[in-house]
């Protein structure tokens, strides 16, 4: 359920305002410094970067504005009603669209503009573009200023709007101008609404809470209505109209019997009948005013009658109470009464709409069957009952009396005292306060001790006796249970050996590969373990793609063919596959590169450097001619028998040529700035430096700051 | 709970403090002191914005100040003769006032007549090829530099294709490409959005023209059948002249007068 809070509405600025503060906004917060010298492309990005900020901040100014009011066709129709006649449904929805078409303008504007800017060849160009972007903005904002100026009214209005929620607990109060219906209304809440002896002193609706069963109750005064068609009804009567056909809620129909209020009961009947049909599915109660200017008893018959034959006009839910706000006769009455009534009615509609199933199928009453005819009274002591029966069949209540100090003359404090000690025990609190109070006198809780022998209970116990601390020796045969203790375990322990021995694992390995196996068991657990305790995974992990196979890179031997063979061994590996499918594979790869011919000779020379193994998969001739230019290689520069990929790689074995090198070292050089994320000229950077002003020159006698 | 006019109606319970109309008078006295304080320190943009606003609320007091003062001012007397003193075969002249009108209407049509040959701007600062065009450099070397692109706003119409790259010597870009002009009517004062029917004339060269580029001068045909203009014979004219204004490329927008 929404709750209706108007209060939140942000304030709306007058145009010349809104102008000022989106201008001064682009002037703060985008970059100020530009020269002609600049590359152009900078200089655009830069009054484009004006354009664009200046649009943003109207539009979200404009944004806000619209979101913050409410959508008349989206909240109660109690305010849709209210809203309409307050300030007229079409005024302020055309406010609202003439925003939003405002927003969409700028938009507009800027996207255009941002267009223009895109071909400006020059410094001047750029900055007569984003002139005229700014003014035609401005211009659109300019207006809007009759929307904007209303829009504010509006906010100020609705922010002063009583908080008054449709769907709670509501009394209403209506009736002709000046019959007492504000009166009512302060009597029975802290409303303070204004109350003249003449007409029209309520002009809007005014709310006050009050308190029933302890339930909060909402209690509306309305502007007083006069009995004329509703065509006719100006806006102060519209909003009681609106109020009583929009809440449910009981009504309190208020009459002036004593005709003070310049209405003759006869007028009050009409417009009862007038507005009846609004009546409709509520409660009504008609109540008679003034009663202490003119009583309802002493009244004439015929008006009399007539207010009568109005009521019974009513229907069945409609009642006549008298009242009078000055004695406050009958006020508490009248409230009770309603707040009854629309409390019993709330309830019904409760239980007969559908929700209440969900609630019913959770609920279920189960009514005890008697067993047998055997009467089961409640328990009631001898003494309670002699009790009961002095006390003339009432009980007398116990006050608690905790933390208070009784009285001398307490009456209470003297009954205790004649009922005696049995009745009542006396508790420790009872007794501090006898004997002076806390602080003064404490219990003694020794008195509670359980001991073999009560006379112990306050006996003094010494901290040191014959040079020793007690509390060493507070159990003295602690020694022999420890050893008890200790003997127990080992017990248990041989104990499960033994049944361990009975069923020894069965296992079909040999001794020599049983331990093996616990050997690699063992490695395992420790690789396992140095892995967690090195593994503080607290920063941010580089996928493999990017990280490159670090492991190769910085270990050598990693694919060393005889390291590997090695490890290999160790694990029990045959590893002669595994490097024969590596090259393959190495070997492709290469080839799919398209290296020179010099790198893929080496690659190749070094693998059969490192394995001068038969190569099945190639034939004798190539075999052949590989070696000798293996042999050529060598000759030509016996360095490049390392394997390369060890090395950083420098530019020019990326691969790259001169241009892109250039661009490289530049990056290099420029370090961050280079980088597309990094501080252009947008970042409000200040750095530290002296300010002349107040780092040279005199500084003392108040000088150094009044310059 | 506050509701309504809950300042006005503690006002009115609890009426104001004691010094409350002393306070305000005495602000209202501080208030030109303020001002003319913030006057004089203000300074730049905002002051020039401050001077301009202050200029017209002295001048809007000027008036009223004036108003007030009407029946004590002294004004100068233009009848200087007595209405009973004039002679009653004198009464039905009319004389001087009338001829006057005419020389006025004689004078108003010239005006008019001159007007079809004269157009608002007549001199124009002509615009050189160099700033107008700027090189594009293309090949795969970029060592050719037969191409043009045009800086400055153009009208281009409906159903215009670009050539093929390989002919194309001048290049309109489409940002630049203007299909709306303001243009204000010279004797009802109002300005339109008209749509750009075609560049009739750019002063500064017939090759301009051509390519329907619009700088300050250029005569430009817009559509102005949603007016209602009527020419002389009595048929509704849908399409007029008129003449830019301002630098489109500079303001991104085109305006015209309408040549009447
Ligand atoms: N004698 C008497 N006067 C009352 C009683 N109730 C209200 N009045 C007087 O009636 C006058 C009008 O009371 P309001 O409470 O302002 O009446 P209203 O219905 O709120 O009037 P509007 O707001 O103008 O519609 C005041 O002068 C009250 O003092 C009442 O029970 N007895
Ligand atoms: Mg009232």
């Amino acid at each position: 359920m929404p709750v209706y809070n108007f209060k939140r509405i942000g304030p709306v600025p007058s145009a010349p305002d809104l102008v000022d503060i989106v201008l001064m906004r682009t002037q703060r917060k985008t970059p100020t410094v530009v020269h002609p010298g600049y590359k152009i492309s900078r200089i655009r990005s830069f009054y484009m970067r004006k354009i664009k900020f200046t649009q943003q901040t109207i539009s979200e100014r404009l944004g806000n504005i619209i979101q913050d009011f409410p959508r008349l066709n989206d909240i109660h129709p109690f305010y849709a009603d209210l809203c309409n006649t307050l300030y007229d449904r079409d005024h302020y929805k055309l406010a609202l669209g003439q925003l939003n078409a405002a927003k969409g303008l700028v938009e507009q504007i800027s996207r255009d503009m941002i267009r223009m800017v895109k071909y400006g060849d020059s410094l001047y160009r750029c900055k007569c573009l984003k002139r005229a972007a700014l003014g035609r903005m401005c211009t659109v904002l300019k207006r809007q200023k009759a929307s904007l100026a209303y829009l504010e009214e509006v906010r100020k209005h609705l922010s002063r709007l009583p908080a008054l929620d449709p769907n709670t607990r509501t009394l209403l109060l209506c009736g002709l101008p000046n019959v007492g219906k504000s009166s009512f209304l302060n009597k029975v809440t802290r409303g303070n609404v204004e109350v003249q002896p003449y007409a029209f002193t309520t002009k809007s609706l005014f709310v006050g809470h009050c308190d029933y069963k302890y339930l909060r109750w909402q209690v509306i005064d309305t502007p007083g209505i006069l009995d004329h068609p509703l065509e006719e009804r100006n806006t102060i009567e519209m909003q009681s109209i609106i109020a009583l056909a929009h809440l449910t809620c009981a009504v309190l129909y208020i009459m002036d019997i004593s005709e003070h209020c310049g209405y003759t009961i006869e007028q009050q009947c009409r417009l009862f009948q007038g507005i009846k049909p609004l009546f409709a599915n509520k409660q009504l109660i008609v109540v008679v005013n003034k009663v202490d200017q003119q009583p309802w008893e002493t009244l004439e018959a015929e008006k009399r009658e007539m207010i009568e034959s109005v009521v019974k006009m009513g229907g069945g839910n409609c009642t006549l109470m008298p009242m009078s706000n000055i004695t406050e006769h009958g006020v508490s009455q009248v409230k009770n009464a309603a707040c009854e009534k629309l409390l019993e009615a709330r309830v019904d509609a409760r239980v007969a709409s559908n929700k209440i199933d969900s609630v019913m199928n959770r609920l279920q009453v189960f009514q005890p069957q008697p067993r047998d005819n055997v009467q089961r009274e409640a328990f009631i002591p001898e003494s309670v009952k002699k009790q009961l029966e002095e006390d003339g069949g009432r009980p007398k209540p116990q006050k608690s009396r905790t933390g208070y100090a009784p009285t001398v003359d307490d009456p209470e404090a003297d009954g205790d005292a004649t009922m005696g000690d049995a009745a009542v025990k006396k508790t420790a609190r009872d007794l501090m306060w006898e004997n002076g109070g806390p602080g003064v006198w404490a219990p003694d809780y020794r008195a509670i001790y359980d001991l073999k022998e009560d006379e112990w209970k306050f006996d003094s116990i010494p901290e040191i006796i014959d040079g020793k601390n007690i509390a060493d020796f507070v159990d003295p045969d602690i020694e022999n249970r420890l050893a008890a203790l200790e003997l127990e375990e080992e017990q248990a322990l041989k104990e499960l050996e033994a049944a361990n021995m009975e069923n020894p694992e069965e296992s079909d390995l040999e001794s020599e590969e049983e331990a093996a196996v616990m050997a690699i068991r063992d490695r395992k657990k420790t690789i396992r373990l140095m892995k967690n305790t090195n593994k503080t995974n607290n920063r941010p992990m580089m996928p493999r793609e990017f990280r490159g196979r670090a492991k190769d890179k910085h270990d050598p031997g990693a694919r060393n063919k005889n390291e590997i063979e090695k490890r290999m061994e160790d694990l029990g590996v045959d590893a002669s596959k595994m490097i024969e499918r590596g090259r393959s594979l190495d070997r492709e790869a290469a080839r799919k590169r398209g290296r020179s011919r010099n790198r893929r000779d080496e690659d190749d020379a070094t693998m059969e450097d490192a394995e001068p193994m038969d190569d099945d998969g190639q034939s004798k001739t190539k075999r052949k001619k590989a070696r000798r230019e293996r042999e050529e290689s060598r000759k030509r520069d016996p360095s490049v028998n390392k394997r390369t990929h060890n090395k950083p790689q420098t530019l020019e074995k990326k691969g790259l040529n001169e241009d892109t090198k250039a661009t490289a070292k530049k990056m290099e050089r420029k370090g961050r700035k280079g980088w597309a994320g990094g501080a252009g000229e947008g970042d409000n950077r200040k750095g530290v430096h002296l300010v002349k002003w107040m780092n040279t020159g005199k500084k003392r006698n108040g000088t150094h700051y009044c310059r | 709970m506050p509701q309504h006019e809950h300042m006005e109606r503690h006002f009115k319970l609890h009426g104001r403090r004691m010094d409350a109309p002393e306070r305000e008078r005495k602000k209202e006295a501080r208030l030109a002191h303020k001002r003319s304080e913030f006057s004089q320190k203000v300074h730049g943009i905002r002051a020039k914005l401050y001077h301009q606003r202050r200029y017209k609320e002295k001048a809007t007091m000027r008036k009223t100040i004036a108003q007030h003062r009407e029946r004590a001012n002294q004004h100068a007397n233009d009848e200087a003769v007595a209405e009973g003193a004039l002679p009653a075969y004198l009464l039905d002249r009319e004389g001087v006032s009338r001829a006057k009108v005419l020389s006025n209407t004689i004078k108003q049509k010239r005006k008019e007549k001159a007007g079809k040959w004269e157009v608002p701007i007549p001199k124009v600062k002509p615009v050189a090829d160099d700033e107008m065009f700027k090189v594009q450099r293309t090949g795969t070397r970029k060592q050719k530099a037969w191409k043009r692109v045009v800086t400055k706003c153009t009208f281009v119409g409906d159903n215009f294709t670009r050539k093929n790259p390989k002919y194309e010597r001048f290049i309109r870009p489409s940002g630049l490409r203007m299909k709306r002009a303001n243009v204000t009517h010279p004797e009802l004062k109002t300005t339109f959005q008209l749509d750009i029917i075609g560049v009739k004339k750019n002063p500064s060269s017939q090759l301009y023209t051509n390519l329907g580029v619009m700088t300050k001068g250029t005569v430009i045909e817009v559509n102005v059948s949603e007016l209602g203009l009527v020419t002389t014979s009595g048929k509704v004219a849908w399409a007029k002249f008129a003449q830019v204004t301002n630098n489109p490329e500079l303001d991104g927008c085109v305006n015209a007068v309408l040549l009447v």
